[in-house]
């Protein structure tokens, strides 16, 4: 069963600067929380928080009740943190996993048993006799995640895990992180600054911004509705536009009404905005265009399109069918 | 022979032991100094650093004046015997050992320390695994508090008086046989001295580089 979080008042302040301000969080029994934010926003302070590495400056942050910085030891033994960086010892892989349980007093046939099974659901078994210090970076971090999970954890707390990876070696990684994580009996909170991360994973995303929440929701209301232009560029909007619209939507030209527009939704050819051309460039199976109009706005188009080039002076329409109404 | 023999075991014996016990007090005092958080560990990580270079022959006179019999002291009657120059051996290697031991654990990734706590390390288990993280630099403190200690010539001078068969040394030895004008004898014992040196320390290199080669494979 995981564990029960609660955050009250929560005020953390270093260097006389606030960098945490929380009024009031709960993450229910075996929820997945995402947590979304640009560098500084506290993500990691928030972490650090739960996992009891630092007091709160004021408030409390509770864990099924228990306030976690002055719970026992043993208490807190039933949170599992795997940081950014692996944080792997100068060990084999096997004993690196097995190290936390003997700190638990686990004997050492059930030791084993419980690191292999581990890094078995990592599909990173066949690593197991493997000197920590030779692996890549996406094994090192699946013995991380291994490492955390051979203590089952009631509470598992993720610090950007994928961080580093190249692109395929994170598609697996989130791929064994999501079937570790199906039998949802741990609570995680999962810190990432990747709007994909969070919305493939979570059940609920928490945007931090300036260390304080933005907006708490589901992922699809989320992306349907981001509450402002800072939580819409972090989910992944590349454009925020003030346009005017008319009664059917049709975009008007330049005006006081805020729309997230994903760059797909941008049509160049026709349409009521003027912009100048100023990038084009070759994306992953798409043109990437940049545009200075009023505002600057970025289009993808398809590859077999001919796209414009740069200095050009163009129209442009948006989709407001695949926009979303911010203000 | 025999009084060479005699003048090596005596300066294995006062250097190790003070070795063994700068290293009880310095590894602790290190790890407290590249872990602690609190005010005046900047203060006391500058005492230390200065430490590491106070001429021996420094230390080796603030011993005496403590031990002298009518210094502070001087009723446990150390002044002139063995038990009086491990002690200034001590202070002489312990801040060598304190502070090599202080910066390498600060070379550690500065992430460690709080990932082993999140793993559940109780304190001395985080401290353990530390020092075995850190343990190449930890035997390079070794391995210069006991070259510092066994060099040394001001303090066992001044300490233990040079007095035959009871605490001279190898090196207060050869610093009387040049006195004297006997190169030969200075010599045999510059060699013996280099050669106890060289033994003690090709095995703790060997450690140190089982270690390396250990953690690098």
């Amino acid at each position: 069963m995981g564990a029960v979080l609660t955050l009250r008042g929560v005020r953390q302040a270093r260097g006389g600067r606030q960098v945490l301000a929380i009024d009031e969080l709960d993450v229910p029994a075996g929820e997945r929380l995402a947590v979304l934010g640009t560098n500084g926003a506290g993500k990691t302070t928030l972490l650090r928080l739960l996992a009891g590495l630092e007091a709160p400056t004021a408030g409390s942050v509770e864990i099924d009740g228990v306030p976690v910085h002055t719970a026992s030891l043993a208490f807190r033994r039933q949170v599992g943190y795997a940081t950014q960086r692996p944080g792997l010892l100068s060990a084999t892989v096997i004993r690196n996993v097995e190290l936390p349980l003997r700190w638990r007093g686990v004997d050492a046939p059930e030791r084993r048993r419980v690191a292999l099974a581990a890094l078995e659901r990592l599909n990173v078994a066949d690593l197991a006799d493997r000197k920590a210090v030779s692996l890549s970076g996406g094994e090192a971090q699946r013995v991380s995640l291994a490492r955390a999970f051979a203590l089952a954890p009631r509470l598992l707390l993720l610090d950007e895990p994928a961080a580093g990876l190249d692109a395929e070696a994170r598609r697996a990684f989130l791929d064994d992180l999501e079937s570790a994580l199906r039998d949802r009996a741990t609570t995680v909170v999962h810190v990432s600054h990747r709007a994909d991360e969070a919305l493939r994973l979570a059940d609920r995303i928490l945007v931090l911004v300036g260390g304080g929440i933005r907006q708490l929701s589901d992922p699809a209301t989320l992306v349907q509705r981001p509450v402002d232009a800072t939580v819409a560029r972090l989910i992944g909007y590349e454009n925020v536009v003030s346009v005017a619209i008319d009664d059917s939507g049709q975009v008007l030209g330049p005006g006081r009404t805020t729309l997230a527009v994903w760059a797909s939704a941008v049509q160049i050819g026709t349409g009521p905005l003027r912009a100048m051309v100023e990038r084009v460039s070759l994306g992953p199976g798409r043109w990437e265009v940049v545009m200075s109009a009023h505002e600057t706005l970025q289009a993808h188009l398809p590859l077999d399109q001919t796209p414009p080039q740069a200095g050009e002076r163009v129209n442009v329409s948006i989709d407001t069918g695949r926009a979303t109404l911010i203000r | 022979m025999d009084a060479v023999h005699e003048v090596l075991g005596r300066s294995a014996l006062v250097s190790l032991t003070a070795t063994a016990i700068a290293v009880a007090i310095g590894v602790p005092a290190g790890t407290w100094l590249a872990l602690a958080h609190r005010r005046g560990r900047g203060a006391l990580a500058t005492v230390v650093n200065t430490g590491m270079a106070v001429p021996t022959v420094v230390v080796g006179l603030g011993v005496a004046l403590l031990l002298w019999r009518s210094g502070p002291l001087g009723e446990l009657d150390l002044i002139y015997t063995l038990r009086g120059m491990i002690i200034a051996q001590v202070l002489i290697a312990a801040p060598l050992i304190t502070g090599i031991t202080m910066a390498g654990l600060q070379a550690l990734p500065p992430e460690l320390p709080d990932q082993l706590r999140a793993l559940g390390a109780n304190r001395m288990q985080l401290v353990v695994r530390l020092w075995i993280e850190a343990r190449v630099p930890l035997l390079a403190a070794a391995m210069a508090g006991f070259g510092h200690a066994v060099s040394e010539v001001g303090s066992a001078t001044i300490v233990g008086g040079n007095i035959h068969g009871q605490t001279q040394v190898m090196t207060t030895s050869i610093v009387e046989n040049v006195g004297k004008g006997d190169f030969d004898e200075a010599l045999v014992y510059a060699g013996i001295l280099l050669a106890l040196a060289f033994t003690i320390n090709a095995v703790l290199t060997s450690v140190q580089q089982r270690a390396a080669a250990w953690a690098q494979s």
